[in-house]
């Protein structure tokens, strides 16, 4: 093997490897890179749902000026909600559930000299229409803690309104996860304290919301026995929102929704199209910086054909004398792949790091897809190239002579 | 591989003369193990044809080669890869060593592929053959007739059954020359193999079997 290298050696260009080396890592980069940021910050508008988001309406009776003076029911009755179930383009249905006795929730902050205290209300969903992932999001009978999801506009009011207006400090997503909410409920002649922590912020869901769990057991220790049990509002999974038999069904039912076009859909289908561009411009560079490497592999082959043939000769097989020139762009490629990832790696420690201020909690995205595409890249081409410069050298054997 | 048997071979670039009179072109042949033979040829008259058609790196020839039984056109690559390391041995006329290689590095790069010889061996071959101080200069920088002799060592660096040698000794003075037909003997006997000589003037003195004029 020595001898073949030191034979076959000669000739090759340290430029064009390293030219082929730069490029396919430039690609590879790009390729690997693209990959790993989509599953990183896909999750940022999506808030943990599936690749594909889904979309949501959140279905209300509408509330008439005269309703309201003869007290006519707004909610839902099973049957009401059977028939929405029966529809084509319903994929599930939640019902909210409100609270049926008192809440008042008081906020201190010691430190500020704050004290606020205010009357509220709950309401629940089923955990799967919940757009908040927080491991924190479950209630505990044994030490009972009420884990909270707030719309997020609640809490732009206050920053942007409420804080301004009366000097007061604004407050982070991640300071209002510190604050201990002293949650006071009362009904059913019971009155007892219980501590709140507000665990995510909601863009889907417009209302003060707590795990059903709680509010079930909730209900029936506080509620009024003959308390109305049925739910005002629904949140409707649907396949296609621009659907137009949901309107005409809503029409038609004299219903109201309120979509949930957070925009989240069309900022994640924008962030998919700009990937797979960046994917492809990737792509296309590997592909090229493979062209280059063909084409200098080619070349030391033709530089060196006399010396091949000779050892051809000699009783050297083919595959013998492809061998160094195969393990040469084997170790090239294995370089390139290990580099681009490490690259990849120190770029996401770095925005990583501005997307945890962005948004905290927010899971990680798993890094497997890019090392699984990344290997799949190495072995594709380097199997490509194996058996190319396997087929140049056979056909320096059938030219013999 | 005991037997190699030409029916009726002719280079297809003869293929269009009138006459051929030859003991080998157009005539059949056959080539026995552990026999010397010598082929006398004018040049020109299709001698290197010869030895690239017996070693597999030509193939335009009319008629029939066979190794044994088995006619060589039908031979694959791995076929050719296996005779050319276990049963026939050449010595080319263009003699094709690696010219930036030292002549001991030529030999190692073929006694690696069959590891047939001892490096001892190969050491010694080199002192035999009057060459013992140029084991480690690059074989550019050799002499053709230095090179003939490194070419032969390579040569005799694997089993062989027959050995072609094209035109050895055409750059050798007779005390080379009468060695060079000494270690042959011996390392035909040894292996029992068959020795085919080209010659074009100067012939290897050796025992012949038979002579033929090409």
């Amino acid at each position: 093997m020595t001898y073949i290298w030191k034979l076959l050696r000669r000739h090759i260009s340290p430029a064009q490897l390293a030219g082929f080396f730069l490029a396919n890592l430039f690609g590879m980069v790009i390729v690997l890179l693209s990959i790993q940021f989509y599953q990183d910050v896909a999750p940022l508008f999506t808030q943990g749902d599936s690749f594909l988001k889904k979309d949501y309406l959140i279905v209300s009776k509408q509330v008439s000026t005269l309703g309201s003076f003869v007290g006519k029911s707004g909610t839902f009755t099973e049957a009401d909600i059977e028939e929405i179930e029966e529809q084509e383009f319903t994929q599930g249905v939640g019902a909210f559930m409100p609270s049926q006795f008192k809440v008042s929730a008081g906020l201190g902050m010691e430190q500020v000299g704050l004290k606020m205290s205010t009357d509220l209300f709950f309401e629940s969903v089923p955990d799967a229409y919940v757009d908040v992932n927080s491991e924190q999001w479950y209630f505990d009978f044994e030490e009972p803690v009420v884990p909270i999801i707030i719309p997020r506009n609640y809490l732009n009011l206050y920053n942007f309104g409420f804080a301004q207006s009366r000097s007061l400090p604004q407050l982070s997503e991640g300071v209002m996860g510190l604050l201990n909410l002293e949650i006071r409920i009362s009904g059913n002649g019971r009155s007892d304290v219980y501590k709140g922590n507000i665990v995510g912020f909601s863009d889907r869901l417009n209302t003060i919301l707590v795990p059903e769990t709680f509010m079930n057991w909730a209900n029936t220790l506080y509620a009024d026995a003959d308390a109305r049990k049925q739910p005002s509002r629904l949140i409707v999974e649907v396949d296609n929102p621009a659907d137009d038999r949901i309107v005409r069904f809503l029409e038609e039912k004299g219903y109201e929704a309120e979509n949930d076009k957070l925009d989240a859909g069309k900022t994640t289908w924008f962030l998919r199209v700009i990937v797979g561009i960046v994917l492809s411009v990737g792509l296309l560079i590997s592909l090229l910086s493979f062209y280059i490497l063909m084409l200098s592999v080619y070349l030391l082959l033709q530089k060196n054909t006399t010396k091949l043939e000779n050892l051809l000769l000699i009783g050297y097989s083919p595959a013998r004398v492809a061998l160094p020139y195969q393990v040469l762009t084997i170790l090239l490629n294995v370089g390139v792949w290990m580099l681009s990832v490490a690259l990849v790696w120190w770029v996401r420690t770095w925005y990583l790091h501005t997307l945890e201020s962005l948004s905290p909690g927010l899971p990680e995205g798993s890094c497997w897809l890019m090392l699984v595409v990344g290997f799949l890249l190495l072995v594709g081409v380097s199997v490509f190239n194996v058996l190319a410069i396997r087929r140049k050298v056979d056909a320096i054997w059938m030219h013999r002579g | 591989m005991n037997l190699i048997t030409l029916q009726n071979t002719l280079p297809q670039v003869f293929a269009d003369k009138n006459f051929i009179d030859s003991d080998v072109w157009h005539k059949d042949v056959e080539f026995e193990k552990g026999h010397f033979y010598l082929i006398e040829a004018a040049s020109g008259t299709g001698k290197s044809s010869l030895c690239s058609y017996l070693y597999g790196y030509r193939d335009d020839y009319q008629g029939i080669i066979c190794f044994d039984d088995a006619n060589i056109r039908q031979l694959g690559i791995d076929q050719w890869v296996d005779i050319r390391k276990k049963s026939l041995s050449i010595l080319f006329q263009d003699l094709r060593l690696f010219a930036e290689l030292t002549a001991m590095e030529n030999v190692l790069l073929k006694n690696s592929l069959t590891g047939f010889k001892k490096k001892k061996d190969i050491k010694d071959l080199f002192y035999e053959l009057g060459i013992g101080d140029k084991m480690n200069v690059v074989v550019g920088k050799l002499s053709f007739g230095q090179q003939q002799r490194v070419a032969l060592i390579r040569a005799l660096c694997q089993p062989a059954d027959f050995i072609l040698l094209d035109e050895p000794v055409s750059h050798l003075d007779e005390v080379n020359a009468r060695n060079m037909a000494r270690i042959l003997t011996e390392e035909a006997s040894r292996q029992g193999a068959g020795i085919i000589v080209t010659s074009i003037g100067k012939h290897l003195e050796l025992d012949y079997t038979k002579k033929m004029q090409l």
